[in-house]
C-alpha cells in the first residue's frame, strides 16, 4: 500500500490539475500540458467527461439525458473530417489554416501561384508561338525547295514580264534544256522573243495539299499577316501554271463583280 | 486563467489538428448546448440530434474562430441558430409527419421520431445518476459540499469562492478536487467500468 503513494500522489495532483483544468483555473502552460496529455490518455478524457456529468447532475438541468451519446455521435461524424492545421502537434504553425484535401482542388496550387495577369496573358503567348513555329516552319520549307519553286511562287505578274533575263535562261537551261534553245537570236543581238520557263512538276519539295492541311491546321494560333503570307505561297503554288497560261482572265472575271455592286 | 482561456488552449489544439481537445470541448459542454436547445424543441432526442449537429458545425468553422469570445459563447450561438433553422424548416414543411403510414418502413421511422424509445430509459438512467450525485454530495464534509455547489451551481471562481470561505485559493481548489473525487468514486462503484455502459443501457 506504502509503494502506492508517490503514483497515487501524483496521480491525485494530476487529478487536481484536471480539476482544476475544467473549471479554467489552471495556468496556460500547465493546461497545454494537460491538454496534451488528454489526447493521448483515455482514462483521463473519461475522468473528464465525469467532472462534466457531476456537474450536469447537480444542476438538475430538466430534459438533459446525462450520457455521453452527443459526445460520441459528433467524435464518430469527425473521425471522417479532415483535421486542421499539423496534426504532429507543431506549436508554432499557424492554427487558423485548414489543411484542404489536394484532390479537392486540383491544380489550385499552380493558379493560386501565378499571378492574374498570367491567366490572361498565357493563351497570347500560346497562339504567338505558334505562329511564330508556323511562319518558321513555311520559310524552311519554300528555302528547301531552291530557287526553282521561289520562282515558280513568285507572283503571276512577275513571271509574264517582258525582260530579257540572263538568270532566267540559265535556270531554263538547267531544267529544261529543249526550251532554253528555244530563242532565236538576231543579229542585234537582242532575243526576238521571250519566253518564261515551264513549272518543273518536281518544283515543290512538299504536296501543297500537305502544306495547306499544315498552314489550316496552325491557322487558328497564327496572325492574320503571317497567315495571309502562308496561303499566299500555297496559292500561287498551285495557281501558277494557269496564271501563266491565262493571264488576261482576271479582268474579265471582275466585270461581273463591278455590274453588280452598281446594281440598284 | 479564465475558462474561456482554458477552452481556448483546447481550440488552438483543435486548430493544430488534434481532434481529441474538440472532444474534450463537446463533453465538458454537451449537456449544456442540449439544455439550451431544449429550449426551443421539447423532445429530449430531437435536442441531441440538434445539439450533435451544431457540434459538427462547430468543428467545421473553427479554423475561422479567434478567440474574440469565449468558445462557449460562440457554441452558445451556432447551437441557437441550428435549433432556429430546424424548427423554421419544420415549419416550412409540415407535412413532414403526415406520411403513408401504410408503408412499413415510413411507418416505422415516424413511430421512432415521436416515440423515441431510447427516450425513458435514458431519462431513467438519468435519474439514477443524480440521485448518486445529490447523495454523494451530502455525504461530503460541509468545507467540500459548500465548495462544489459554490462553483457548480452558482458559477464562481475560485478566487471568489476564497473570498466566500475565507481561505486560500489553493485550498478552494483542493476542496473542489476532492469533492468531485469522492462524487466520482460513487459514479464508478455504480456504473462499473465507467460511463461507456450508459450507452449500452440506451
Amino acid at each position: 500500500m506504502t509503494e502506492e503513494c508517490p503514483s497515487s500522489e501524483r496521480h491525485g495532483e494530476r487529478d487536481s490539475q484536471l480539476s482544476a483544468m475544467f473549471d479554467g483555473e489552471l495556468t496556460a502552460a500547465e493546461c497545454e500540458l494537460l491538454a496534451r496529455r488528454l489526447s493521448r490518455d483515455e482514462a483521463l478524457r473519461a475522468q473528464w467527461s465525469r467532472f462534466a456529468l457531476i456537474g450536469a447532475a447537480l444542476r438538475s438541468e430538466r430534459g438533459v439525458i446525462l450520457h455521453e451519446r452527443v459526445a460520441w455521435r459528433v467524435q464518430s461524424a469527425i473521425a471522417q473530417e479532415p483535421s486542421y492545421g499539423d496534426a504532429s502537434g507543431a506549436e508554432g504553425t499557424n492554427a487558423n489554416t485548414p489543411r484542404v484535401p489536394a484532390q479537392a482542388t486540383p491544380g489550385a496550387s499552380q493558379s493560386a501561384q501565378s499571378p492574374r495577369w498570367m491567366r490572361f496573358a498565357r493563351p497570347a503567348f500560346g497562339a504567338g508561338i505558334a505562329a511564330g513555329v508556323a511562319a518558321v516552319s513555311i520559310l524552311w520549307l519554300r528555302t528547301q525547295e531552291g530557287p526553282e519553286t521561289m520562282l515558280a511562287a513568285a507572283p503571276a505578274s512577275e513571271s509574264i514580264t517582258l525582260t530579257p533575263e540572263p538568270a532566267s535562261i540559265t535556270v531554263a537551261q538547267t531544267t529544261t534544256p529543249a526550251v532554253a534553245n528555244e530563242p532565236a537570236i538576231g543579229g542585234t543581238g537582242e532575243p526576238e522573243r521571250y519566253s518564261t520557263p515551264a513549272p518543273s512538276s518536281q518544283a515543290s519539295f512538299a504536296p501543297p495539299a500537305h502544306l495547306a492541311n499544315y498552314v489550316v491546321a496552325h491557322s487558328e494560333y497564327s496572325g492574320p499577316l503571317a497567315r495571309r503570307m502562308a496561303l499566299l505561297g500555297i496559292v500561287s503554288n498551285e495557281v501558277q501554271p494557269e496564271a501563266a497560261d491565262a493571264p488576261r482572265s482576271e479582268p474579265a472575271e471582275k466585270k461581273p463583280a463591278t455590274g453588280v455592286r452598281g446594281a440598284p | 486563467m479564465t475558462a474561456e482561456e482554458s477552452d481556448l488552449v483546447l481550440v488552438k489544439r483543435v486548430q493544430r489538428g488534434d481532434k481529441s481537445a474538440f472532444d474534450l470541448l463537446v463533453r465538458k459542454y454537451q449537456h449544456k448546448v442540449v439544455k439550451l436547445v431544449l429550449r426551443y424543441v421539447r423532445n429530449p432526442a430531437e435536442a441531441e440530434d440538434i445539439a450533435q449537429e451544431a457540434f459538427i458545425k462547430a468543428y467545421r468553422a473553427l479554423p475561422q474562430f479567434r478567440g474574440d469570445s469565449a468558445f462557449y459563447t460562440w457554441m452558445y450561438r451556432i447551437a441557437i441558430n441550428t435549433a432556429k433553422n430546424q424548427l423554421a424548416s419544420r415549419d416550412r414543411s409540415p407535412i413532414a409527419y403526415d406520411l403513408d403510414l401504410t408503408d412499413p418502413e415510413e411507418s416505422h421511422s415516424v413511430q421512432t421520431k415521436l416515440q423515441d424509445p431510447d427516450t425513458p430509459e435514458g431519462m431513467a438512467l438519468t435519474e439514477e445518476i443524480r440521485g448518486i450525485v445529490n447523495s454523494a454530495i451530502e455525504g461530503l464534509p460541509e468545507e467540500l459540499k459548500t465548495a462544489i455547489v459554490l462553483r457548480e451551481l452558482d458559477g464562481l471562481s475560485y478566487e471568489e469562492i476564497a473570498a466566500a470561505m475565507e481561505c486560500p485559493v489553493g485550498t478552494v481548489r483542493s476542496r473542489i478536487f476532492r469533492a468531485r473525487e469522492a462524487i466520482d468514486k460513487r459514479l464508478r462503484e455504480v456504473f462499473e467500468g465507467g460511463l461507456g455502459r450508459t450507452e449500452e443501457m440506451v
